[in-house]
């Protein structure tokens, strides 16, 4: 009877997993790239609405295109569906000329493909990223099919950055679909339509999602014809993956690097991460009110032998919210590690009285074996100058909903170990300290008011002369470095791993996964 | 009590078994008198550093002393199964029981309780659980002890069913006795077995599940010790292919532990049982 | 009406009644968690401003007052519509997770199969060569594998024969891309299967060895034995029956649990079951995926518990089925 009960169950699952299985019709041997594209900080697996996408750029980018994108550098802009741009001489007007290119369903790609995306981009009913950041656009018009011409209310630094994300979208195949159906729409991830070297082909949830070659692309036939995005729940398993042969590239924690350094079939790619790391101090909670407690946090926390002991050396220290050295001016206070003068200064400022050793909590979304490590590592050094730091790691949301509460519980929150985005664009900070973004405008959560460091950055953001903004945005700094709206740590150089079977594979860990220019109709399979 | 006493200790599995227990519940409480290092020692020039004879069993990823963090995370972890366990245990067998020995109402009641508990989701559970109250030794009490008294409750309600139908049973029934006798007199004894050989199982598992949980980011968050965060760092190939010590030392020390609870709850298994002396 | 089938009827009303409970148990959690879907969508490093964040929460419905959403939930499930998901494609919820529960099944089938053989050999065998060498070398066998934690044996398993051997694909279902193969879903299959099964194997020898010890020590086992029936007889008929009884419990129970996925093996191997859909799901706080993956396998659970008690009814004439 017993055994009659598992044998039922047996059966009835094989069946039941038959309905579970996929069968794709395709022949075996299509040349084919498999790897880990949304794995890590830049990816964002299962999302295939470039409007809504906060990451996963490096994979969009295969199939769709925006007007200008970043050179594989990150340190210019590079034309793609406009081969060429003028800015206007008041900078509220810009100009793209447009290639000749064809969509993926053989149409032609036209001014007016570029008028109804911007027009869906800041749009915010469509669920768009880009709404609020595109704002000041008054009007796109198209003076001819290969003209299209953005008219601002007012100079905006960070419009090309902004745009380099705005993936171009036909017109023809959209203009039926409801607005407000859009965002996730069924679309995206059946039959969607694009310019780039790879179109669309399946995407099986939770697994992987295919792309084949576009033969028509106008920069040459892929040489490849198909390329797989496999997802994996954690990097553990794309390192497995990529060391057992499956893969032939991926982003990997700097942990796993050493190990693939010493492996000649596999070649390493570092590159800048462009998140500064930080100890968010809450303004609104009496323990960091006093300027020397903050100094003496910075001056407890040996920053130099975390790097190199904790990140083996890959990370770059942050005096203020920039490394980049056309941002940093000199004359910065390194706040070298001296726990002696740490506990100086919070006798100075009657630490003991303000605290003393009750335990303060320092939450966090980082969740990795390595951050553990740091966190244990900050919270030792503070626990040697008088500082009793207890961290909390926690998920994304419960940070999210912790730090952006309509009425949040300052004290869930008195210090966070977070990171922002501090580059290509060094406006990027802005919205995290500026007294201006204090939520609900922004993302100030630390409730950040300094005056000089709010008026050096609405000087830098309003400068209109880029020959000048250098200057400013070093005058942001030495506000930073000063007044230590954050205990800015490090920056750290994030990593990937490609199998030396893949030649001219371009591949940077831009944040965001990007885009920047990969040419992914160069990549090849070694035979 | 005399005789049960004497058959545990003519059972030399369960003895072994005790042997390996007791030293090592006595080094992890007073490890701080023959262990100069915390188990929050942070020393980043020493970390990842093997067996030596400084640290006898290597360091972890931040140089903290790995037999230091041993001792700790047995503390936290033991302190976690043993108070989930008779939190599932009292939970288990009073359902179970009252399911069993009451009338019908009593039964429908507690199995559809059951059926409740069980068709809920665990990770739903931990998750909620984790968040509302924070991770750490209390909600993971809790939630591993919610999630495992179901199991008990229906199998003393199976063993109990069957001892309901017997004569001495009924007879006491007759005799007017009422369900709180029964559960003690009849129902704890009758189902005792099965409640120590579950006890045992579930220490083990309840150390087990702890260290699931961390897998999941909920449990003993870190920089505190134990041993299911430590085995956690095996998620890295790194440490997994070149600090073993790191994982492998949790790891071992937990099966010698289950080992031993095993042993000794077998032991006590048949040291309780009348009739194992006649075979 | 025959009392089976009154009692059958009686616990599936009972069943819906429970479901209903248990939709609303997992609608008030959820909620009381931190953190709703739109929060798990932000990337904190990637900072958004509160305010694009409310006009996201008005469109998924989250602003609403909590009965009106359970409510509105509530109306389209009775219709068999469970909504759609809330992370990256939004895809229809019940066809998510039925496609979900077909790899689940397969897996925790396979897994359970070879442990339900080789747990119950192992443990008439531990019980009938009690604390003899094969006893001992059983129960050490059986302790290890009890005390293996899931995810541990799942790296080094996952280590040893995927990456170092490369004897087996280092996880998902089916390789990306290539057409069907029997052979390729066994070679994904058979590493996680074995490694879920060392667990249940582990436990259904101990507790088959305790119950059968118990079983052979009792009065009739003695009769039929001094009657002269030889022991093979004596084992598999009188006493392997009796033992089962609370066997079949655990076994029953165990499909039930497992419906749920194992969680740990699937989210190492990236296997596409129910475990890896409700991580995700609630790391993402994707409500209408929780509360649709709840409610189908509560409703496994409820229907496994209820041929549970049937097959135990059937097997012992003692116990009554009402």
């Amino acid at each position: 009877m017993r055994r009659r009960t598992v044998a039922k169950l047996g059966l009835s699952s094989l069946l039941l997993s038959a309905t579970g299985l996929t069968l794709p019709a395709q022949a075996q041997d299509l040349r084919t790239i498999t790897g880990g594209f949304d794995v890590g900080p830049g990816g964002m697996p299962g999302n295939f609405n470039p409007m809504t996408a906060t990451a996963g750029f490096t994979w969009l980018s295969l199939y769709f295109e925006p007007l200008i994108t970043y050179s594989a550098e990150l340190d210019k802009f590079v034309g793609l569906l406009a081969k060429s741009y003028e800015m206007s001489a008041d900078q509220t007007s810009y100009t793209f000329h447009l290639v000749e290119a064809k969509w993926h369903d053989g149409k032609p790609f036209t001014a007016e493909d570029v008028r109804f995306t911007f027009d869906l981009a800041r749009n915010a009913a469509s669920g768009s990223n880009f709404a609020a950041r595109l704002s000041g656009i008054t009007g796109v018009t198209t003076p001819d099919a290969a003209t299209a011409v953005v008219k601002l209310s007012a100079p905006n630094a960070g419009f090309l950055d902004t745009i380099t994300k705005v993936m171009m979208l036909p017109a023809h195949a959209m203009a039926a679909i409801p607005v407000a159906d859009i965002a996730r729409n069924v679309w995206w991830s059946t039959t969607p339509i694009g310019t780039g070297p790879f179109k669309f082909n399946r995407y099986v949830n939770g697994q992987y999602v295919a792309l084949l070659a576009n033969p028509d692309y106008r920069l040459g036939a892929p040489k490849v014809d198909r390329v797989v995005n496999r997802y994996f729940e954690n990097t553990a398993g794309a390192v497995a993956a990529l060391r057992s042969g499956e893969i032939q590239f991926s982003y990997v924690e700097s942990d796993d690097v050493p190990n693939f350094r010493a492996d000649k079939n596999f070649r390493v790619i570092e590159g800048n991460s462009y998140v500064v790391n930080y100890l968010g101090f809450n303004q609104e909670v009496p323990l960091w009110k006093d300027v020397r407690v903050r100094r003496a946090v910075m001056h407890a926390i040996d920053r130099a032998s975390i790097i190199k002991s904790i990140y083996g050396g890959a990370a770059l220290p942050a005096n203020c919210g920039y490394v980049a050295p056309a941002f940093v001016p000199s004359g910065l206070d390194p706040y070298a590690y001296d726990p002696a003068a740490a506990r100086t200064l919070l006798e100075q400022a009657g630490w003991a009285k303000i605290n003393g050793d009750k335990p303060i909590a320092l939450i966090t979304y980082y969740n990795t074996p390595q951050a553990a490590n740091v966190m244990a590592a900050i919270q030792a050094m503070l626990a040697q100058v008088g500082i009793n730091v207890v961290p909390r790691i926690v998920d994304v949301p419960t940070y999210n909903a912790t730090v952006y509460a309509a009425k949040p519980d300052f004290n869930a929150f008195p210090l966070v170990y977070a990171g922002l985005q501090n580059g290509p664009d060094p406006s990027g900070i802005n919205i995290g300290l500026n007294e201006k973004q204090i939520p609900p405008a922004g993302a100030n959560i630390m409730r950040i008011r300094m005056p000089t460091v709010t008026t050096a950055f609405d000087a830098a953001l309003a400068e209109t002369d880029a020959a000048k903004r250098p200057t400013r945005y070093q005058a942001v700094c030495k506000a930073m470095n000063e007044e230590l709206p954050w205990g800015t740590l490090w920056v750290t150089s994030r990593y990937g791993v490609v199998s030396n079977k893949l030649k001219d594979f371009t591949w940077v860990p831009a944040p965001a996964g990007g885009p920047y220019d990969a040419h992914a109709e160069r990549w090849a399979l070694a035979t | 009590m005399r005789r049960a006493l004497g058959r545990f200790a003519s059972n030399p599995a369960a003895l072994a078994g005790l042997a390996l227990l007791l030293p090592l519940l006595l080094a992890v409480t007073c490890y701080p008198l023959w262990l100069h290092f915390g188990p929050n020692d942070v020393d980043l020039m020493a970390r990842n550093a093997p067996p030596g004879p400084t640290h006898w069993l290597g360091t972890d990823g931040v140089g903290r002393d790995v037999l230091a963090r041993l001792m700790q995370g047995g503390r936290t972890s033991l302190l976690v199964a043993v108070l989930s366990v008779s939190l599932s245990l009292a939970i288990g067998f009073t359902v179970g029981a009252l399911a069993a020995f009451g009338d019908r109402w009593a039964d429908t009641i507690a199995m559809r309780c059951v059926d409740l508990a069980m068709t809920l989701p665990p990770v739903i559970l931990l998750l909620v659980l984790a968040s509302i109250i924070g991770t750490g030794i209390g909600p993971t009490v809790w939630v591993i002890a919610l999630l495992s008294w179901p199991v008990l409750a229906r199998m003393v309600r199976a063993r109990l069913l069957e001892v309901r139908e017997r004569d001495f049973v009924i007879a006491a029934r007759g005799m007017g006795a009422g369900t709180l006798h029964l559960l003690c007199r009849h129902g704890l004894p009758n189902a005792i077995d099965i409640m120590v050989v579950y006890a045992t199982l579930q220490i083990a598992n309840a150390i087990l599940l702890e260290a699931g949980l961390s897998f999941l980011g909920l449990g003993i968050p870190p920089p505190a010790a134990s041993w299911g965060n430590m085995m956690n760092a095996a998620q890295s190939t790194v440490v997994l292919e070149q600090y073993i010590w790191q994982w492998m030392s949790p790891g071992a020390t937990l099966v010698l532990t289950v080992l031993a609870i095993n042993f000794i709850g077998d032991g006590l298994r048949d040291a309780f049982d009348p009739r194992s002396g006649l075979n | 009406m025959p009392p089976k089938a009154k009692f059958i009827i009686k616990r599936l009303l009972a069943g819906v009644a429970m479901l209903l409970g248990l939709s609303v148990l997992v609608f008030l959690l959820l909620r009381a968690a931190p953190g709703d879907p739109v929060d798990a969508y932000i990337n904190p490093s990637a900072a958004m401003s509160p305010q694009d964040l409310a006009a996201l929460r008005t469109r998924f419905g989250l602003d609403q007052p909590l009965p009106v959403q359970y409510l509105a939930w509530l109306r389209a499930a009775i219709t068999g519509d469970l909504g759609y998901s809330l992370q990256g494609t939004g895809d229809a919820v019940l066809p998510l997770v039925l496609s979900h529960i077909g790899p689940t099944m397969l897996l925790m089938g396979a897994g359970i199969a070879l442990a339900v053989v080789l747990g119950i050999s192992g443990g008439v065998l531990g019980a009938v060569r009690r604390n003899g060498v094969v006893d001992l070398l059983l129960s050490v066998v059986a302790f290890l594998g009890i005390s293996s934690p899931a995810f541990l044996t799942a790296l080094v398993g996952l280590y040893v024969f995927a990456v170092r051997l490369r004897l087996v694909p280092t996880g998902a279902m089916l390789t990306p891309g290539a057409p069907f193969a029997l052979g390729d879903l066994l070679a994904h299959l058979i590493l996680p299967a074995v490694l879920l099964s060392i667990g249940h194997t582990a436990l259904i020898t101990r507790y088959t060895r305790a119950s059968m010890l118990e079983v052979l020590n009792a009065d009739y086992v003695r009769t039929a034995r001094a009657k002269g029936v030889p022991e093979i007889s004596v084992i598999a008929r009188h006493a392997l029956r009796n033992a089962l009884l609370p066997v079949v419990t655990l076994i029953g129970s165990t499909i039930g649990l497992a419906i749920g996925g194992a969680v740990f093996i699937e989210s190492v191997f990236n296997w596409p079951g129910m475990g890896l859909l409700m991580v995700t799901a609630v790391r993402a706080r994707d409500y209408p995926v929780i509360m649709g993956a709840a409610l189908v396998i509560g409703a496994f659970v409820l229907l496994l518990n209820l041929l549970t008690d049937l097959a135990y009814a059937a097997v012992d004439p003692r116990i009554k089925v009402s």
